[in-house]
């Protein structure tokens, strides 16, 4: 747990001192006249103090090596690999949703998430996927009158 | 009499068919989220609101609201019943609620759940009625230094009761802020971190944002567990309404629970988690039997069922006289009043009465909906506790996703919504809470103006931030809050508050 709470804590900092440098670049102005980077000047900086702080404290209390022993439970003892491949596959739907149109994208997803992701009886996977897509559908581009892409074939 | 006057326009307004059906829609939505462990009412509401974004103001409100109090009620189904809390206020419910299941009083437990969160629902409306006008009149007075300080006080507070470590939820208030501030500058018009990106001009929708932090994040964290089939306790659910006996208990229970949690619901940070946890130890302390709490007391279900309900009507005061939202549900309800040009405040009232009285109609008439849903519904709700988990999330999913994409009918919503998720994923896994940072995030640009405008009016000098009387009381107590954490019997006591992943 420890040597996670290190890796968050730098990863914050770095997030911090790129936040402050930048605000500062973009003009943090005087105090008469406080500039546009004045406010991610001041936040990123408070984020790098307490970030340093967090690190700082990681290494008080029991030992590394003790910590160590323990098992790596926030990855090793979880389905991790799953996210992974579902985030692929969403970021897959956002990538290609306005050139295979909503109901064939959105068709693919349902199809990658219940047969792939977590394989599902058809029976269920195809009753599912096609009432929801049916089902927004009707909520998104019928009632709401938002306009869902229609990509290269036209529907 | 102007009151009741100003409540009767508002029923008006509620009983239009569009906003009756929101009414109804919200409250059935969110006793289902709150049924369905997995997902809660934060992620529920912000997976709908770009639903509400074609609808009126007061229609979103009312649909979103009805999610919120909804899910209140629907929580403590699963609490009794699987001894799973569908949401984090029901928590507490699951040690006495399982227990009397167990005792095959499931049905007492649902019934006085179900009754105990109506009269405190309803109560905690009648307090809304009374304190949200006189705290209106008096945020008239405020300025850019009051909301600053206000600001900073209820930030401060929010993080102090979160729990979890402060410094991490200080770090996550400070990104919020940044992430809330991307955009065009107001004063000089600048584009402050768009990268070239043209929808960044109007800054990080709050759609996206709390989709992918609380939406998305909460499907990663169950999908990487192994989604074993839950085993709900098999037990003919018969007899849901209490007897005298039951009520002679229970009501004392319910009307305390009802008073602190309406007033621990006003305290930014406070809400229905912490109503539900004091209300249970305030009556395990009063209790003549205090060793019957555990083992299926019914005090034990009607004193926390009754205070989270209650937080709720006590939890709209702040965000709707003064715009600051106690909590993250409360902030998504600003966020989604902000989408449609309504910005709540001292003159909300005044301005878009419509809005305020027929949300507090909407509320009477949700609380009798729910009355109606949960009770004579409950064989469903119980069929739909067995829904797998693997048949849900791609309908989750998608949902976010084409959400996220109606906004602005663009991908890149989806982009930022996905990278949103992700990180939502990867601080629950280190421990970092969300809620700190969407509160920040919202109030960012109200925290950047505030900031800017008062440094400007007092000639760059800080002092302009103590030298008026309200301004300074807030300053005074934020650095009371931060100089209490370095007390240790105080940090003591904040460590004992559980973690929200704990709760959930």
């Amino acid at each position: 747990m420890k040597k996670h709470q290190q890796v968050s804590s730098i990863f914050w900092m770095l997030v911090g001192v790129y936040f402050t440098i930048s605000g500062y670049r973009l003009g943090i102005g005087s105090l008469h006249k406080p500039g546009p980077g004045l406010i991610f000047f001041l936040a990123a900086l408070l984020l790098t103090i307490l970030s340093i702080i967090n690190l700082v404290g990681t290494f008080r209390g029991k030992s590394v090596a003790e910590e160590d022993k323990k098992k790596d439970s926030l990855w090793s003892s979880v389905r991790w690999q799953k996210v992974v491949i579902v985030l692929g596959g969403l970021l897959a739907y956002a990538c290609f949703l306005n050139i295979l149109g909503f109901l064939l994208s959105t068709s693919l997803l349902m199809f990658f998430l219940y047969k792939v992701v977590e394989p599902t009886g058809w029976l269920v996977a195809g009753v599912s996927s096609i009432t929801t897509i049916l089902f927004s559908y009707l909520i998104f581009e019928v009632w709401l009158k938002v306009s869902l892409p229609v990509g290269f074939l036209g529907f | 009499m102007d009151v009741i006057h100003q409540l009767i326009s508002g029923f008006y307004v509620v009983c239009e068919p569009t906003n009756l059906l929101a009414c109804f829609v919200g409250v059935f939505i969110g006793t289902l989220i709150g049924v369905l462990p997995g997902i809660g009412p934060v992620g529920a509401m912000s997976i709908l609101l770009p639903a509400t974004l074609k609808a009126s103001p007061i229609t979103s409100l009312i649909l979103l609201a009805g999610i919120y109090y909804g899910a209140m009620y629907g929580g403590s189904t699963t609490s009794i019943l699987v001894n799973i809390p569908g949401e984090a206020a029901s928590v507490v419910t699951c040690l006495d609620g399982y227990q009397m299941a167990r005792q095959g009083r499931a049905g007492r437990a649902l019934g006085i759940s179900a009754f105990g969160s109506f009269i405190a629902g309803t109560l905690s409306i009648f307090g809304l009625m009374l304190l949200a006008p006189l705290l209106a009149s008096m945020a008239l007075q405020f300025g850019p230094p009051e909301y600053f300080s206000l600001i900073c006080l209820g930030l401060t507070l929010l993080i102090y009761m979160a729990s979890g470590s402060i410094i991490r939820a200080f770090m996550m208030a400070a990104f919020g802020i940044i992430t809330g501030c991307i955009g065009q500058d107001p004063h000089t018009g600048s584009s402050r971190f768009v990268f070239g990106i043209p929808d960044l001009l109007d800054g990080i929708g709050l759609a996206p944002f709390v989709m992918g932090l609380f939406g998305i994040s909460e499907v990663f964290m169950n999908i990487e567990q192994q989604l074993t089939k839950r085993s709900i306790f098999n037990t003919k659910i018969k007899g849901l309404l209490p007897d005298r006996q039951d009520w002679k208990d229970s009501i004392m229970p319910i009307l305390r629970g009802s008073v602190l949690g309406f007033f621990l619901g006003i305290l930014p940070g406070g809400g229905a988690v912490l109503s539900s946890f004091t209300s249970y130890a305030v009556e395990k302390k009063i209790s003549k039997h205090p060793e019957k709490f555990g083992k299926g007391a019914i005090e034990g279900v009607a004193g926390p069922e009754s205070a989270n309900n209650s937080a709720t009507g006590g939890a709209f005061i702040p965000m709707l006289t003064l715009g600051i939202p106690p909590n993250v549900t409360m902030a998504l309800l600003l966020g989604a009043l902000m989408i449609h040009g309504v910005t709540p405040g001292p003159l909300f009232m005044r301005d878009h009465s419509q809005v305020f009285w027929g949300l507090v109609s909407s509320m009477y008439l949700g609380n009798v909906m729910l009355l109606v849903l949960n009770l004579p519904l409950i064989g469903l709700w119980v069929k739909v506790l067995k829904i797998p988990y693997k048949i849900l999330f791609p309908l989750i999913l998608l949902f976010c996703l084409i959400g996220a994409y109606t906004i602005n009918n663009s991908t890149v919503d989806i982009i930022l919504m996905l990278i949103f998720g992700v990180l939502g994923y990867l601080m629950r896994k280190y421990k970092f809470e969300g809620s700190p940072m969407v509160l920040a995030f919202i109030l960012g640009r109200m925290f950047e103006n505030s900031l800017r405008q008062s440094l400007i009016m007092s000639d760059g000098s800080f002092l302009i931030f103590f030298t008026r009387p309200i301004a300074a009381g807030g300053m005074t107590l934020t650095i009371l809050m931060l100089l209490s954490h370095v007390i240790p019997a105080l940090r003591k006591k904040r460590k004992a508050i559980p973690l929200e992943e704990e709760r959930t």
